[in-house]
Order: C-alpha cells, then sequence, then structure tokens
C-alpha cells in the first residue's frame, strides 16, 4: 500500500509534469512547422483575427449560434473548471492566502469564501459533467459518433470530480498538508501525503493530465491553431 | 429565356436536364444510387499502399487537415448544422463519420492511442472493399463549409471531404459524370465541350436579342487586346441562361464603357471541377488558360461572373496561393462593378418590370467562402420592387444542396431533391417568393430542379438577370 502511496505522492508527480508538458510542447510544435494550406478564411470575418480567435476561445460564439444547448452546458463546464482550476494555486501554497490576508481579509473569511465558491463550483461540475454523459448517450446525433475513449474521457472527468466534491464535503481539509508536500516535491526531499481519498483524486488527475496530449482534450490548445486558419483574412 | 433552339441551330450542344421534371415520386429516404465504381482486379495489389500512403502523408501538412485528424471532440454540432444530415438524419450522412472515413485511418497508423489500442479508440485497418462508400459518402457532401461556421473548433468538414476526393480521384475512382466534366474542361476550356465558333455565334444572337428587346445596339466585345475588363462568365452563362450576360453588358453599356471590356472566345467557362474532384494538378491546369488569357489580352480587371466556386479558385486560391506568380491585373467580382456603381447612382431601373417576389439565395462560395453578400442585394433591390430573404442568410445561409459539384450528378438526383435540398425547398417556400436569384450556375442549376421536382411556381436564376430586365437604357 505504501508503495501505491509513494508512487502516486511521489513518482507520477515528476513524471507527469515533464510528461505533459513535453506532450503539449511537441503537440504545439508538429501543428506549427507543418506547412500553412491555403488561405481558406470563412466568412463573415473582420477585424482583428487574435481578438476573434480570443472571443471563441473565451465565449464560444460559434457553438452558441451552432447549438443552444450544448453551448450553456459546455461554456459553464469549461468556466467552472478554470474557476476550480485557479482555485486549486491554494492547494499547493499559502501564498494567496497571505496576499488575501495582506489585503485585509481574515482566514476564517478566506476559508468561508473558499467553501461557497469552491462547493458551489464543485456541485456543478459534476451536475454539468452528468448532464454532457446523458447528452451523449440520449442525443441520436451525438450517440452514433460516441465511442469509447469519449466516454471513458467524460467519465474520468466526472470521477475526479466526484472525489474533489468529497475531499471538499466529507471533513475539514488540512490544506497545509498538501502544501507541504508541494514544497517538498519543489525542494526533491518529497513526503508522501497521507489522505487516502485526496491520493485518489491525485492519481486520477494525474491520469488525466497524462491524456491530455494523446486524447481528444488536446483541444484545448488546439482550437488557437483551428480557429486561427479560418478566422484569418 | 433559354435558347436552346438557337444554341442547336449553331451546333452547340445545349445540356438537356432530362430528370429535372416531375419524375419519380418523392422517396422517404431515397438511396444514393451508385456511380458504379467497382473496383478494377488488376488495382488492388498497389491501390492499399497508394491510399493509406496518402493518408498517413497528412502526418507532414498541410496544417489544417493534420488538425483536423487530431481534434474533433466529437459534440455532433457539425450534424444539427449540415444540410445533408437535416434532411436524412443518417449515420452516413453525420459528418463526423464521414470524416472517419480516413480519420480513422490515420489514427490507426499515425497516433500513439490509435497504434496502442486501435479500434478501441476508433482506429481502423483500410479496406479496399470500403472504397465503394468512400465515393457514396463523399459524393453526399455539399461542401458547404456550414459546420465549420457553427463547429466550436472551426474544424472545415469540407476539407476532409476533398481530401478523400482527392485519394479516390487518384486511384481512378471518381464518379464518371465529374470525369467527364474535368476532361471536357481541360480538352476545350469550357465544360460545354463548345467551340470558339459556337460561343461567338451565340454572342452574335445575343446581340440580335438585345437589339430586338430595346432597340438599342449594346456590343459584347470579343477577344479584344487591350480592353480594361476581361470578363470571365460561369459555365452555361452564355449557352444556356445568357441573361446575365446581358445583364452586364447592359451595364457597360450605360457607363459608356463598351469598348473597355471584353470576353474571350478561347476561355469562356470559369468552372473549375477539380476543386470538386479533389485534384490539385487538375484545378491548377484548368485555371491556368484562363490566367495566361488574361495577360495576353492586356486587362487590367479579370472580372469574374456570378459563379461561386469559380470566384473562390481565383480570388481566394490562386491569387493568395501565387499559383502562377505576382498577376498584372486585379480580380473582382461582376457584382462588386455593377454595386458599386449603383451606389453611386450612374445606373437606373424600371421596378415595376420586375414586380414578383424575389428573394436572394447566397451561394456557400459568394457568401462563406469569399463574403461577397452585400453586392447581390444591392443590385436586386434596385431592380425588383420586391425584394425578400430568407432565413439564416450571408454566411449562415443553407447550401442549395447541389454543392461541391453534385449539382451536375444526375444519377443522384433522388438524393439531391430529396435530402440535401430538403431545408432549401423549405426556406424557400417559407418566403413566398417566385424568383430566386443566385449567383452561381451550380446553385442555379439545382434549384432549377428542385423547384421543378417540387412543383412549384418559383422561377431560378441569376442576379443581373434581373438587373437586365430593368435597367434604363
Amino acid at each position: 500500500m505504501n508503495t501505491v502511496k509513494f508512487i502516486v505522492g511521489v513518482i507520477l508527480p515528476y513524471v507527469v509534469v515533464p510528461a505533459f508538458v513535453a506532450g503539449m510542447s511537441y503537440r504545439f510544435w508538429t501543428w506549427f512547422k507543418s506547412p500553412q494550406p491555403a488561405k481558406m478564411t470563412l466568412f463573415p470575418a473582420g477585424g482583428s483575427t487574435f481578438r476573434e480567435v480570443l472571443a471563441e476561445t473565451l465565449l464560444f460564439p460559434s457553438l452558441f449560434r451552432g447549438d443552444r444547448v450544448l453551448w450553456f452546458l459546455a461554456w459553464f463546464f469549461h468556466a467552472t473548471l478554470a474557476l476550480v482550476f485557479l482555485g486549486h494555486i491554494r492547494v499547493f501554497t499559502g501564498a494567496i492566502d497571505r496576499m488575501l490576508e495582506a489585503a485585509g481579509m481574515s482566514p476564517k473569511g478566506i476559508d468561508l469564501m473558499s467553501s461557497l465558491a469552491g462547493g458551489a463550483a464543485g456541485i456543478l461540475l459534476l451536475a454539468i459533467g452528468l448532464l454532457l454523459l446523458l447528452r451523449r448517450i440520449a442525443l441520436p446525433r451525438v450517440r452514433e459518433i460516441t465511442g469509447i475513449p469519449d466516454v471513458l474521457a467524460t467519465l474520468l472527468v466526472v470521477v475526479i470530480i466526484v472525489t474533489g466534491d468529497l475531499l471538499r464535503f466529507s471533513a475539514p481539509f488540512d490544506l497545509e498538508q498538501t502544501r507541504v508536500w508541494a514544497a517538498s516535491l519543489l525542494s526533491f526531499s518529497p513526503v508522501i501525503p497521507k489522505n487516502e481519498m485526496f491520493l485518489l483524486h491525485l492519481a486520477l488527475s494525474q491520469v488525466l493530465i497524462l491524456f491530455i496530449p494523446f486524447s481528444k482534450i488536446l483541444h484545448f490548445g488546439g482550437i488557437f491553431f483551428t480557429q486561427t486558419l479560418i478566422k484569418r483574412r | 429565356m433559354t435558347n436552346k433552339s438557337a444554341m442547336a441551330s449553331v451546333g452547340v450542344a445545349v445540356e438537356d436536364k432530362p430528370a429535372a421534371g416531375p419524375t419519380a415520386p418523392p422517396q422517404k429516404t431515397p438511396a444514393l444510387s451508385s456511380p458504379s465504381n467497382k473496383i478494377p482486379e488488376s488495382m488492388t495489389d498497389n491501390l492499399a499502399e497508394e491510399v493509406i500512403g496518402a493518408i498517413t502523408a497528412i502526418e507532414g501538412g498541410p496544417r489544417v487537415l493534420k488538425l483536423y485528424m487530431e481534434m474533433c471532440a466529437r459534440c455532433g454540432t457539425c450534424a444539427t448544422q449540415c444540410p445533408v444530415y437535416f434532411g436524412s438524419p443518417e449515420k452516413k450522412f453525420n459528418p463526423v463519420l464521414r470524416s472517419d472515413l480516413i480519420r480513422s485511418i490515420y489514427k490507426r497508423h499515425k497516433t500513439t492511442s490509435g497504434k496502442i489500442f486501435g479500434s478501441l479508440v476508433g482506429a481502423k485497418d483500410f479496406r479496399t472493399a470500403d472504397l465503394e462508400k468512400w465515393v457514396q459518402d463523399s459524393y453526399s457532401c455539399t461542401g458547404c463549409r456550414r459546420c465549420a461556421t457553427f463547429c466550436p473548433f472551426g474544424i472545415d468538414n469540407s476539407v476532409i471531404t476533398r481530401k478523400i476526393r482527392g485519394i479516390l480521384d487518384k486511384v481512378g475512382l471518381t464518379p464518371e459524370t465529374m470525369k467527364r466534366v474535368v476532361k471536357t474542361s481541360l480538352r476545350t476550356r469550357n465544360t460545354d465541350g463548345a467551340s470558339p465558333e459556337a460561343f461567338k455565334a451565340a454572342i452574335a444572337f445575343l446581340e440580335e436579342e438585345m437589339v430586338d428587346e430595346h432597340g438599342v445596339d449594346v456590343k459584347i466585345p470579343i477577344d479584344v487586346v487591350g480592353a480594361d475588363y476581361f470578363y470571365v462568365p460561369p459555365s452555361g452563362d452564355v449557352l444556356v441562361n445568357p441573361e446575365a450576360t446581358m445583364g452586364l453588358a447592359k451595364v457597360f453599356h450605360v457607363l459608356g464603357m463598351s469598348d473597355k471590356w471584353t470576353m474571350s472566345s478561347a476561355c469562356f467557362d470559369g468552372a473549375n471541377y477539380g476543386l470538386f474532384t479533389g485534384n490539385d494538378a487538375d484545378m491548377k491546369a484548368d485555371n491556368k488558360p484562363y490566367v495566361e488569357e488574361a495577360k495576353r489580352l492586356r486587362s487590367k480587371v479579370m472580372l469574374m461572373g456570378e459563379c461561386g466556386h469559380a470566384y473562390r479558385v481565383m480570388k481566394m486560391m490562386m491569387e493568395p496561393g501565387k499559383w502562377w506568380g505576382d498577376l498584372p491585373f486585379k480580380i473582382i467580382n461582376c457584382m462588386q462593378w455593377t454595386a458599386e456603381h449603383i451606389v453611386n447612382e450612374r445606373l437606373q431601373f424600371d421596378k415595376s418590370k420586375n414586380p414578383e417576389p424575389v428573394v436572394y439565395h447566397d451561394p456557400c462560395n459568394f457568401g462563406r467562402s469569399c463574403g461577397i453578400t452585400e453586392e447581390p442585394r444591392i443590385i436586386l433591390q434596385a431592380s425588383c420592387a420586391d425584394f425578400r430573404e430568407m432565413y439564416p442568410n450571408r454566411g449562415e445561409n443553407w447550401c442549395c444542396g447541389g454543392g461541391a459539384g453534385l449539382s451536375a450528378m444526375d444519377d443522384i438526383l433522388e438524393f439531391r431533391m430529396n435530402v440535401s435540398g430538403k431545408k432549401k425547398l423549405e426556406q424557400i417556400r417559407d418566403t413566398g417568393a417566385t424568383y430566386v436569384a443566385a449567383a452561381c450556375s451550380n446553385c442555379k442549376r439545382h434549384l432549377g430542379q428542385l423547384m421543378d421536382y417540387h412543383k412549384t411556381n418559383v422561377a431560378v436564376g441569376g442576379v443581373h438577370d434581373m438587373l437586365s430586365r430593368a435597367i434604363l437604357l
């Protein structure tokens, strides 16, 4: 059991982070170096390509016009995910807390804000994740293009959300423990985290991160390239 | 106004539209009639190698295809926006599954997950027998790019369709109709196979028509070296639907510029079916004589006619791609030219000549692919008493159902009339219009058949056609 904890808490982080950076850089590089095709502007296209691609990345206007229901699910899913991602910085460092305290917030206030925002985000993510999964199964046009990887990717994300929610809602979680762990990894004198639910959450998250460069979740980088192709005048 | 008898008298084979009438009863889910592409036995040895080679080569680019092979999220949005899937929501018409025809093979050979997990992640081995399905499926995409407009990642499935067709073309499996058009066009520089003499006779006939109609001598100059404007009409716009050509001639006449423009008896059909068969070499070979002719005529402007894909090949592909280096002439569309003179109040109209409700259909290649949407509306609003819009329109307009060359394929007429054209039929009916103006020969042919097949009282024509009837000389 301790071996498993050691692998998840100590070995994997040193593998996953470099593998992710290398994998994504490799994919970006192969796209970047492959020759530019003929112009393929899709009209109406006006003004700045940069601004249009940015708008597509942040607000999904094409999807908004194309499938309103999916836009609703997808936009709130991604926006909440981004919030949760930012919130996770507190898991790894006390710097945010110190900044907020310097700005006049009490530690209690910070914890309250974190539980409210984080708790709401956790529930929202889970609900939308399940709805997305339901959509995959219920709509014929989506079901017929759904493969095993599509279901697995969504399931994996849902399970990560569930374990994250369990961490937040089951018992008061000791952030000091994870901050010590993160600092120990950075100083190459790693300690093994003790909370088993955290280890499970961590293990699944690392699997997800490891697979991003090789799965369809790659779209979070590819969108810049594909959108630029059709927006460029 | 069709001048079939006149054309026949000058020896021009005018394309008949035998299947355009109310022939067969509408079917609920019409099958694509097979383009009869049985794979020759002798071919199968190297064939798999060649196909797989073409697909794996995508790894090296172009960037657009490589990205499309690697990052579809399979959300299904394209299916809701595809005219074909709308017409009949069958698996084979789902854009994602059509693109999967080659994506699955690319995955099998070029992605880590595909190499390791195979069919579990949607990777497949190529089977020669699948090629027949490739022909059917790739020639049931209208290449309208509507999917790209709504895809959250901007994935343009028409690029993949064209790649599939290109591979089929390489191994000789392009449907016969398309092959024939390409061959004719490369041999005679026009898709009808008409001779320069026939063209000249047709133009003389049009000039006579205009004298009869208006009592005014409106010139259509031919082969004038040094004329500023070289007009390149779409296929059929001289021989089958000549009103647009007369309309443009009248514009030059009113502006007092009849001596400033010319047509060419060697190059009078901008259609380029290499775009549709996916064969880049054919596309360039078809294009080259037109650029050379413009140089020979020492034109300052190549004035493209009402043909979406011809203009797109010239303006969006040939020019920016510098196929033939820097050009000594500009490329504009005749609708831009005319609209500019309407805006500047140099042309006058009698709208009462066109009292019927008229609606404009945005051809995909003009609206989505070239951004020409306002100019045709300016012309129609100036020359028609009751101009209407269909919704959605412009960049979001639905394809007529005959895009990407399908319009020329009467062997899939059932499919075009009942599946790919279904949405457009609804759209047009909703407007109550009795005339649909489409600035595109492919749209015009397909829409004409669609209106006949479904027994509507809607006429189909071009934009300059309406101008021609209302312009004051």
